[in-house]
C-alpha cells in the first residue's frame, strides 16, 4: 500500500534535502553560540599574562575584531568548500583532528553499543516474559539506576574498583605508550591496525583498555535498550498473531523469538538510529574520565580553548551524523513498512 | 542492514572484548622495553604522565609550560637555567656577555650539529630569532623578544643582538623556549612548521608526536652538549584529568607524574607506597590584585588594613592542606634581590593594627567589600582561598565581604570592569629574574590595568632594565618590593612548590624540580 505523499525515491529525496538546512541551522547555532559565550581563544590562553592592547594585537592577528557577519559569511564559505581549516589553539587542521581522534571515538562508541545490545536487549526480553515478576523488576531498577546515572561517576567507580582494587584492567587511555608507538597508523582506528598487523600483544593491549570506558558508555545505554525492548515486547506479546502461534501449540520459546521478539524490533530500531545522540554526548563524558582519546575528549579541551574553528568543526561533525543516521533510520523503516511516508 | 564484511568485524571485536574482558589479571602497567635508540644511557625507556597541553612544538608557536618541556629537551637555546640556580649559563652558546646595556654578544661552541645531521652556526640563530619576530604567531612569545632590534651574524660561531633600548633581562629570555634555536634549511622563515616534523640540536629528537595523546623522545646521537640523557626513550603521555593522572601514577602505568595533581590528590598520593612525592622549590604565585577604580579599592587605608590581616599561614594550610608556602612579597624566595616586604611592613597578621590603619584614616568599619575569584581557572581549591580570606576578613569584624565567582572567560571581562575591589590572580614567570615578577604587574598599573600607576614604581623598573650592575638591580628590587608593600595595588598569598610524583626505579626527579620548571627529561633515570 503506497502512501498519501508519494514514491519511496521521492520520499528519500525530500528526506535528504531537509538535512540540508538542518545542518545549516546547527553550523549557525554552534556559531553563535560559541560567539555569545563570554571570552575568546586569547583570553583563555594568555588572559593573565598579557596587557589589554598585546590581547588585543592578537585578536586582530586572528580576525577576531572583524565584524561577526562577516566572520560568519566566512565561515560559511568555508563549510561549502569542505575547508574547515586548522584550529586556533595547537594550529592543527580540523580534518587532521579528526582523523587522528576519530577512530578512537568509533572505537568506544561501536563497543559501548555492542555492550549495550548484548546485555540490553536480552534483558528486556526477559523483562518482557516474565512481566511483574522479582526478575522484571530487579531488570527495571537496574535499566533505570544505569541511565540515569553519571556515565562519569560510574566510570569513577570502574576505574577504582576494576583497575585500582582489583587490578584487572588499566585506569585509562587508549593503549600503553608502546602500542601507540609501535603500531602504524593505517586507517587510524587503532584497533584495526593492530588487527592488520598482526600484533596480538597490542590487540589485547587495546581490547584491555576498552573493557572499562565500552562498559561504562554501554550501562548509559543499556538502560534505554531493557525499557524500550521490555515494552515492545509486552505489546507484542499481547497480539492476535502471538496468541495464534501459541494455540497452534508452537514452543513458547520460538513464539518468542519469531513472533514476539522479531515484531518488537520494528520500533526497537528506529529509537537505536535516534540514541546516536545519546551515544556521542555519553562518549564526551567517557572519554574525559578514561583519558580515552577520542574525539569528545578534544572537544572539551577545545571548548575550554574557547577554539572557535575546532569546537564548530567537531560539532559539525557530530551534528551530520546524527542527521545521516536519522535519515538513514527512516528510510530503511520506510523499506521495511510500506506504510511509512512521515 | 549492514555490510558482511562489517559485520564481521563487528562480532569479532565483540567477542575479542569478551575475552579481553574474562582475561583480566593484566594490570596494564607501564610497559617498559621499547625501542632503544640513539644515544642514551643504560636505563630503561620511562614514561611522564601530564595534564599539561602542548600549544606547538615549533618555538615560534608557543607560549604555555606543556609546550615548552618538549621544546627544552628537543632543542638548544644560547643560555640555559642549570638545575638548581637561577642565573643564566652557555648552552648552545660557549660564552655571551653584554658589550653595553643594548648591545649582546654570543660565542657559540664549535662543531653543533641539529639531530638531522646539519650544522648549527650563528646564521641559525639569526635566523630563528628573526623567524620568531616576523611570524608573530597569536600563540607564541615573540613579545619576550620584543627589545630585539636587529641581529648580526658576522661569522659562524658569533652572533650579537642589537636592542633597542637598554635590557638587562634579555639574557633571561634567552634561556627561554621562544629562544629555542631552529635549523633554518628546515624551518619555513614566515609560517610555522608542522609539530610531527620539528628537528631541533638538544639532547632528544621527538620521534612520534600525537596531538594530546603522546610524545616519543629518542636520545640524540648528534648531540654534543653536557646535558647526556640518561635514558634512551621518553614518553610523554597527555592526560586530560589530574584524577586519571593520579590513579595512572598510582598504579605505576606512568613513571612520573608532573603537573598538576590537586593537593588532595598529592596528599593522598603521600600515603602511597607504590609512589615517592618529590618536591622543589616552585615559581608560580597567586595574588589578590585591587581595583583602583572603585571607591574600597582607590582607599589606601582599605588596602594597607587587608594586607595587615591577611593570614597566609592559613590560607597555605587550609586551602591548600600545606602544599603551598606563604608568600609575602610578589617576588618569591630565593631570586636575587628578594625581601619579604609585607612581613617587613606589616609583621604578624593583627586586627588591632588593622583596625588603628581605618581608624587613623577615618575609614567606618565595616567595611563592605566584594571579593572576586574564578572556580575554573585556578584550580577547585582557588575557592577554598578565597573563602579561607573572607572568613579572616569577616572574623576581624572590619569588613563585610561580598564572596563573588565567575567562569574564568567571564572573570576576566569582570575583573577590568570594576565589578571587584579585590580579586584573584595567578602568575607564572617567564623568566627567573625578579623583573619579571615587578615590571608586568606595577609598570602603568600592571598587565591587568587595575588602575595603579606609580611614576616611581615606573622609574625604578627603567633603572634596574639598563643596567647590568647585579648589585645596583638587586637594591631597586628590593625598593620596588617595599613600594608595592606601602601601595598595595596587590597583595601577594602563596609561590607554590615543583612536585613530581615518581614511581619506583626512578632516580634524578628530585634534581630537575626547581623554579625554572625546566623538565630536564636528561637527568631522569630507570632502573629495575
Amino acid at each position: 500500500m503506497r502512501g498519501a505523499s508519494g514514491s519511496l525515491p521521492r520520499y528519500i529525496l525530500q528526506r535528504l534535502l531537509l538535512t540540508l538546512p538542518m545542518v545549516w541551522l546547527l553550523l549557525t547555532l554552534v556559531f553563535l553560540l560559541l560567539r555569545v559565550a563570554p571570552g575568546d581563544p586569547v583570553s583563555a590562553a594568555v588572559g593573565d599574562r598579557l596587557a589589554p592592547a598585546a590581547l588585543a594585537e592578537r585578536r586582530a592577528a586572528l580576525g577576531l575584531d572583524r565584524p561577526l557577519l562577516q566572520q560568519y559569511l566566512e565561515y560559511l564559505g568555508s563549510v561549502v568548500r569542505f575547508d574547515f581549516g586548522k584550529t586556533i589553539s595547537d594550529n592543527i587542521p580540523i580534518t587532521q583532528v579528526v582523523r587522528d581522534n576519530g577512530g578512537a571515538t568509533l572505537t568506544l562508541t561501536l563497543s559501548a553499543l555492542l555492550v549495550a545490545l548484548v546485555v540490553g536487549v536480552p534483558l528486556g526480553v526477559l523483562a518482557g516474559r516474565f512481566r511483574d515478576s522479582v526478575p522484571d523488576v530487579i531488570i527495571r531498577v537496574f535499566g533505570i539506576v544505569s541511565y540515569a546515572a553519571p556515565v562519569f561517576f560510574v566510570g569513577l567507580l570502574a576505574q577504582l574498583l576494576f583497575a585500582v582494587k582489583l587490578g584487572w584492567f588499566p585506569t585509562s587511555g587508549m593503549s600503553t605508550p608502546i602500542t601507540q608507538f609501535e603500531v602504524q597508523p593505517r586507517t587510524h582506528v587503532l584497533l584495526l591496525d593492530a588487527i592488520l598487523a598482526g600484533n596480538t600483544t597490542a590487540v589485547r593491549d587495546v581490547l584491555l583498555h576498552l573493557v572499562l570506558p565500552a562498559v561504562t558508555l554501554g550501562l548509559l545505554l543499556c538502560g534505554v535498550f531493557i525499557r524500550l525492548v521490555r515494552v515492545n515486547m509486552l505489546q507484542t506479546l499481547r497480539g492476535d498473531y502471538v496468541e495464534a502461534a501459541r494455540a497452534r501449540g508452537l514452543p513458547e520459546r520460538r513464539v518468542l523469538v519469531a513472533y514476539a521478539f522479531r515484531n518488537a524490533l520494528v520500533p526497537f530500531v528506529t529509537i537505536l538510529g535516534l540514541q546516536v545522540a545519546l551515544l556521542l554526548s555519553g562518549a564526551v563524558l567517557t572519554e574525559s574520565t578514561f583519558n580515552w582519546p577520542g574525539l569528545g575528549r578534544k572537544l572539551v579541551d577545545y571548548i575550554g580553548a574557547r577554539d572557535y574553528a575546532a569546537v564548530q568543526g567537531i560539532i559539525t561533525l557530530f551534528a551530520v551524523v546524527v542527521v545521516v543516521i536519522s535519515v538513514v533510520v527512516d528510510i530503511v523503516n520506510a523499506l521495511i513498512d510500506p506504510r511509512i511516508r512521515y | 542492514m549492514l555490510p558482511k564484511r562489517n559485520l564481521t568485524t563487528l562480532l569479532a571485536t565483540g567477542a575479542l572484548l569478551g575475552l579481553a574482558a574474562c582475561g583480566g589479571g593484566g594490570s596494564g602497567g607501564s610497559s617498559s622495553g621499547g625501542s632503544s635508540g640513539g644515544a642514551g644511557g643504560s636505563g630503561d625507556p620511562w614514561i611522564l604522565g601530564t595534564t599539561d597541553s602542548v600549544t606547538a612544538l615549533d618555538p615560534a608557536g608557543s607560549y604555555d609550560l606543556g609546550s615548552w618541556t618538549l621544546s627544552y629537551n628537543i632543542y638548544q637555546t644560547l643560555l640555559t637555567i642549570p638545575a638548581g640556580e637561577n642565573a643564566p649559563q652557555p648552552d648552545a652558546a660557549q660564552s655571551c656577555q653584554y658589550d653595553d646595556p643594548k648591545t649582546f654578544t654570543c660565542k657559540l661552541k664549535p662543531g653543533l650539529k641539529f639531530s638531522n645531521g646539519h650544522d648549527l652556526t650563528s646564521s641559525d640563530v639569526k635566523f630563528s630569532i628573526e623567524r620568531n619576530l616576523k611570524i608573530a604567531d597569536p600563540n607564541g612569545a615573540s613579545g619576550l623578544l620584543g627589545s630585539v632590534k636587529s641581529v648580526d651574524a658576522p661569522d659562524d660561531t658569533t652572533v650579537t643582538f642589537n636592542l633597542s633600548r637598554p635590557d638587562t633581562t634579555f639574557q633571561f629570555v634567552l634561556t627561554t623556549a621562544t629562544a629555542s634555536i631552529v635549523d633554518e634549511e628546515l624551518f619555513p622563515a614566515k609560517s610555522l612548521l608542522p609539530d610531527n616534523q620539528v628537528v631541533g640540536s638538544g639532547p632528544y629528537r621527538l620521534d612520534q608526536y600525537k596531538p594530546g595523546q603522546q610524545a616519543v623522545l629518542t636520545a640524540n646521537p648528534s648531540y654534543q652538549g653536557a646535558n647526556t640523557p640518561q635514558a634512551p626513550q621518553v614518553f610523554v603521555q597527555y592526560y586530560a584529568e589530574s584524577s586519571a593522572l593520579k590513579l595512572a601514577v598510582e598504579k605505576n602505568e606512568v613513571d612520573v607524574a608532573w603537573r598538576s595533581l590537586a593537593p588532595p590528590e598529592i596528599n593522598d598520593l603521600k600515603s602511597q607506597s607504590s609512589v615517592d612525592v618529590v618536591e622543589g622549590k616552585g615559581s608560580e604565585i597567586r595574588y589578590f590584585v585591587w581595583q583602583f577604580n572603585t571607591d574600597v579599592g582607590k582607599n589606601p587605608a582599605i588596602r594597607q588594613a587587608v594586607a595587615q590581616l591577611i593570614d597566609r599561614n592559613a590560607i597555605a594550610q587550609r586551602a591548600y592542606d600545606g602544599t603551598v608556602n606563604p608568600l609575602y612579597s610578589i617576588v618569591p624566595p630565593g631570586l636575587p634581590g628578594q625581601v619579604d616586604a609585607f612581613q617587613q611592613r606589616y609583621g604578624q597578621p593583627s586586627v588591632d593594627a588593622a583596625k588603628k590603619i581605618l581608624s587613623d584614616a577615618g575609614v567606618q568599619t565595616p567595611v563592605a567589600l566584594t571579593l572576586g575569584y574564578t572556580p575554573t581557572h585556578y584550580g577547585p581549591n582557588a575557592v577554598d582561598e578565597a573563602s579561607e580570606l573572607a572568613d579572616q576578613l569577616n572574623g576581624s569584624g572590619l569588613f563585610k565581604v561580598t564572596l563573588k565567582d565567575a567562569e574564568w572567560e567571564q572573570y576576566q571581562t569582570l575583573y577590568k570592569q570594576n565589578a571587584y575591589d579585590l580579586f584573584q590572580l595567578g602568575w607564572f614567570p617567564d623568566f627567573l629574574d625578579a623583573d619579571n615578577y615587578l615590571s608586568p604587574f606595577v609598570v602603568d598599573g600592571g598587565f591587568y590595568a587595575n588602575g595603579y600607576s606609580s611614576k616611581q614604581a615606573n622609574s625604578l623598573v627603567a633603572q634596574e632594565q639598563a643596567t647590568s650592575d647585579q648589585g645596583q638591580r638587586e637594591q631597586i628590587f628590593q625598593q620596588l618590593q617595599a613600594l608595592v608593600a606601602k601601595d598595595v595595588p596587590l597583595i601577594p598569598s602563596w609561590v607554590g612548590k615543583n612536585v613530581a610524583v615518581a614511581g619506583p626505579g626512578m632516580q634524578g626527579v628530585a634534581d630537575t624540580l626547581d623554579p625554572s620548571f625546566i623538565f630536564r627529561f636528561w637527568k631522569i633515570t630507570k632502573n629495575g
